[in-house]
């Protein structure tokens, strides 16, 4: 990606966060039963469905590593999983400030706020992982098994509120009958879900620039190290 | 006071992000620069 593309990816990104703010205080009505704390729903529901992007992509690229030995496939796998992390994090995070003043606790072992404990965990082992294993090869071939493995749990978190009855709420969005939000909300909403897919968008290519970079000088150091001093 | 400590909480952790992954790019480029001035001058590598 050149310079010019960056800054316009980079602007249209903080363009987009900016009108989603601008809509999540000013536009959006209040909420009857929980006011002004549930617009945390702007920004915490869209984290997740970020979240689940990108451990799908770690496991798209895992399976393209696997397949192809694709190196471009694993640098894209590390940096979804690295962002995707900072993303997890942050749902986690902003649920706990929402569930105190709505259910009177920070946090209950449910299955949907277990689910997603597990995938923040699946986040971490695949980092750990790609930082432990000192063969860079073998630590690509491990991080790919375990994202391919995790990605089990992707799907049943975000079935998790239709299938069991849950502490956390059921489904707003394409919840089936009787589930639904004012229109301003759901514009709101939809507005939010794109500026985080954005967001996250413009960090996974300054990760991927990144991986890049780390590969190019490995490259010249191995290419340095081989030559004699003689020559 | 959540929703506050939401959402700057929240920008807070992107920033320092983003402030990280330019920190660990500026560091790279500058260790690429430096093996790339080495390769052209014919220059073996120090032992690290």
């Amino acid at each position: 990606m050149t310079k010019s593309l960056r800054s316009v990816h980079f602007f249209v990104t903080l363009a987009w966060m900016l009108l989603a703010f601008w809509m999540i205080f000013l536009y959006a009505p209040q909420e009857l039963t929980m006011g002004e704390v549930q617009r945390i729903f702007y920004i915490h529901a869209p984290l997740g469905w970020v979240a689940g992007t990108a451990y799908t992509i770690v496991f798209f690229s895992s399976v393209i590593y696997l397949w192809k030995r694709s190196p471009v496939a694993d640098d894209l796998a590390h940096a979804s999983g690295e962002v995707g992390f900072i993303f997890c994090s942050s749902l986690l995070f902003t649920g706990p400030l929402w569930a105190k003043p709505a259910w009177g606790i920070w946090w209950t072992w449910d299955a949907r706020l277990t689910l997603t404990f597990v995938l923040w965990l699946l986040f971490v082992s695949y980092l750990m992982l790609r930082s432990y294993v000192s063969s860079p090869g073998r630590a690509a071939t491990l991080a790919a098994v375990v994202g391919i493995i995790g990605f089990v749990d992707v799907p049943i978190d975000y079935m998790a509120i239709r299938w069991w009855r849950t502490q956390h709420p059921q489904p707003v969005i394409a919840g089936g009958e009787g589930s639904g939000l004012d229109p301003r909300m759901l514009l709101t909403f939809m507005v939010c879900v794109g500026a985080f897919h954005c967001l996250f968008s413009y960090l996974l290519a300054q990760r991927l620039r990144l991986g890049r970079a780390r590969r190019e000088v490995s490259a010249l150091r191995r290419t340095l190290a081989l030559r004699s001093p003689e020559e | 006071m959540y929703l506050f400590v939401a959402f700057s909480a929240l920008w807070v952790l992107f920033f320092i992000y983003a402030w990280s992954l330019s920190r660990r790019q500026a560091r790279l480029q500058k260790e690429l620069e430096e093996l790339k001035s080495k390769a052209e001058t014919g220059r073996p590598l120090a032992p690290s």
